[in-house]
């Protein structure tokens, strides 16, 4: 049995659809990150999950009961905000405390709910302050804290990280992946930033328009997108995309210049596409200098092209470059050095190269 | 080659120098004369404000000094002049003997009769408002802006306009002539701008905090107590002191609404200024209105500076 099901869920603010028929299973213990560009409609799902907004049409199940109408006191899930939302006028120990008071748990358990949940979180020091004297990794503590406390079965997160730090968030990350493999938890995670999605979580849900395009393993999602716009908006830098045209089973030639080809992956089956027109997606990685260990694989295939941006990275090297009208993101060795405006040589590994129908824009 | 190259380098340099140090003089000078020039006009400035303030002051400053003259001193003297013999007879005379109307017995019962009806009436004044507030930027529904706008032409509706619909009204209820009948009108009256003043503070508070305490299982009321009114003290201060000066300070409904034994303070001051048998006592006609007016001072003295935070409070977010 699913600990969270959303069936068909359609959502309207007048004429605008931002919800067009959602379906997600999620099973028990399992982490989902909702990602998607802004307005995509994961806040909105998000909201509906919590029960803070209705939905036009369709029916969510939270662990086989059907809460579609019920309240979100009802639902027994928490939620954790984007502003964290403390009650300002409370200490952290009331924030905590507060919704096992309103379910009238008794006060010596209460008590007992926050010293665990506060040493789980390493906040004991900071019961007795008030939100205006935490810091902002503190007051993100303590709003998970107030979430954990109720043991809810279902968590939700809504951007919990996006208002810290970059160095604050890269740790609370690694705390709340931690928390997630320590208890168990359910988690329904809403973000904008792919890393977090990447590293979080156990599927991965991309939206767009209020359609869900992809919902799958981050590597999945990563190595498969199931249509162009997973795969620009998955990784950074994005996907490179290019024309190019099937010549035969084995290879294909790129459309823009005429001249390059470039051979096709073991266990990708073109045939129905000899002649036509496809794109093809490879990531920027996979484009690099010449390796010699790489040098004799089949998928394998060197090409000139001109370099027209270098950005060191530290661990790697950018190289923004151009083949025929087309700009192309590669990924190199530091140590390897290239010349401004020139022409070097560049290695195409098509290992995991992609395809997609240019009409349909899926993955073929 | 080279050497020649350096020297006119250097050369150039000088000028370059000599040409910025010339403008810095330039700009000194004027900087100096501007300084002065701005210190003039800020002297101006202030003796124009401390002109105005004056002013403003000097009804306060001839009515204090009156009160404490004798009724001689007044008609022989100026009404600018000092007092040569301060006393607060008065005062006295004011607050325990002086004839309003019928009865003598100064003011003091009226002040009763308007504390009876002011405390109530801003008291659920100011919760309605609040509770209103609440709604209107919390739990809003379909047509609240609406609400809302219309809710706002009470404001401008001016007093005269509701008296006749209102004595109707109170004469419905049986309420008419008497203090629970003021309380309805001031309560009525006052509700659209509490409402006004607690809806937009309420505005600036973040929604998800309400988010937060519905999935907690806070419902509306709990919310509001546990949650909201602790964040509301500054409104809460700007909205009595509102609805107190407005509600003592009201002579119209208070004169229609009243009857005879509810009579506050405004209407008995009238009444006292316009009784005279023999003389017109200005020092006691004096010391009675500033009495009548004590209350508001000593409330804005007292939490007037939460009434300025107040007002700017709903701009700042959170709390």
């Amino acid at each position: 049995m699913a600990a969270l099901s959303i069936e068909n869920v359609k959502k309207s603010y007048g004429s605008t659809q931002v919800l067009k028929g959602i379906n997600i299973d999620i099973e028990k213990g399992e982490f989902l990150v909702l990602i998607g560009p802004s307005g995509c409609g994961k806040s909105t799902m998000m909201n509906s999950i919590a029960g803070l907004e209705s939905i036009s049409e369709g029916r969510i199940l939270i662990g086989g009961k059907d809460v579609t109408h019920a309240n979100p006191k009802d639902r027994d899930i928490a939620m954790v905000f984007q502003s964290y939302a403390l009650y300002p006028n409370m200490t952290v120990r009331g924030n905590i405390s507060f919704g096992l008071e309103v379910r009238k748990m008794p006060k010596p358990e209460r008590e007992k709910q926050v010293q665990k949940v506060a040493q789980l979180l390493q906040i004991e020091h900071l019961l007795d302050r008030k939100p205006a004297q935490l810091s902002g990794g503190q007051r993100q503590r303590v709003a998970m804290g107030r979430a954990l406390a109720r043991e809810p079965k279902i968590y939700l997160f809504d951007e919990p990280l996006s208002n810290l730090d970059a160095k604050l968030r890269v740790e609370m990350r690694a705390e709340i992946k931690k928390l997630h493999q320590r208890l168990g938890t359910t988690i329904v995670y809403v973000t904008h930033d792919q890393v977090e999605a990447m590293t979080l979580a156990d599927r991965i849900a991309v939206m767009r328009d209020g359609l869900l395009q992809q919902l799958a393993s981050p590597q999945e999602v990563y190595d498969r997108p199931a249509n162009l716009f997973v795969a620009g908006f998955m990784g950074s830098p994005p996907m490179n995309f290019i024309d190019v045209t099937i010549q035969n089973s084995d290879s294909l030639i790129i459309s823009d210049t005429e001249q390059h080809q470039l051979p096709i992956p073991e266990g990708y089956d073109l045939s129905s596409y000899i002649g036509k027109k496809v794109i093809l997606g490879i990531r920027p990685e996979m484009i690099t200098e010449p390796l010699q260990h790489k040098a004799d694989l089949r998928e394998v295939c060197v090409l000139k092209l001109k370099t027209l941006l270098t950005e060191a990275m530290g661990a790697d090297t950018m190289v923004l470059t151009q083949l025929g009208e087309k700009e192309l993101n590669c990924r190199i060795n530091p140590g390897h050095q290239v010349q401004m405006n020139q022409y070097s040589d560049f290695m195409f590994d098509m290992s995991k190269a992609v395809f997609f129908d240019p009409q349909t824009e899926n993955l073929i | 080659m080279k050497k020649t190259y350096n020297l006119s380098y250097s050369a150039n340099g000088t000028k370059n120098l000599s040409l910025l140090g010339s403008v810095k003089d330039k700009a000194n000078r004027y900087l100096q004369q501007r300084s002065i020039v701005q210190h003039l006009l800020r002297i101006l400035l202030y003796s124009v404000l401390l002109f105005m303030a004056l002013i403003y002051l000097l009804p306060l400053l001839v009515m204090v000094m009156n009160s404490l003259k004798d009724v001689e001193e007044i008609r022989n003297g100026s009404l600018l002049a000092l007092p040569k013999d301060p006393s607060l007879a008065a005062w006295a005379k004011a607050w325990g003997s002086a004839c309003t109307g019928s009865t003598c017995e100064g003011i003091a019962p009226f002040f009763i009769n308007s504390f009876k009806i002011v405390l109530p009436a801003v008291a659920i004044s100011t919760i309605l408002g609040a509770l209103n507030g609440y709604v209107l930027s919390m739990w809003r529904f379909k047509g609240s802006d609406l609400f809302f706008g219309l809710l706002l032409f009470g404001c401008f509706i001016p007093f005269q306009v509701v008296l006749i619909p209102m004595a109707m009204t109170l004469g419905w209820l049986g309420l008419a002539s008497s203090a629970s009948g003021l309380i309805l009108v001031h309560v009525i009256y006052g509700m659209a701008f509490t409402t006004l003043f607690f809806r937009n503070y309420y505005v600036g508070l973040p929604r998800e905090l309400i988010s937060a305490a519905k999935i907690d299982g806070a419902g509306f009321f709990l919310i509001f107590w546990r949650i909201i009114l602790p964040l509301s003290p500054p409104i809460i201060v700007v909205t009595v002191i509102w609805q107190f000066t407005q509600i003592w300070n009201d002579f119209l409904f208070g004169v229609v609404f009243s009857g005879a034994d509810n009579l506050p303070v405004t209407v008995a001051l009238n009444n006292l200024v316009n009784t005279s048998f023999g003389g017109k006592e200005y020092n006691v006609d004096m010391a009675a209105a500033l009495l009548a007016a004590l209350p508001t001072i000593v409330v804005y003295v007292f939490a007037g500076k939460y009434f300025v935070r107040g007002l700017s409070a709903g701009a700042v977010k959170g709390a």
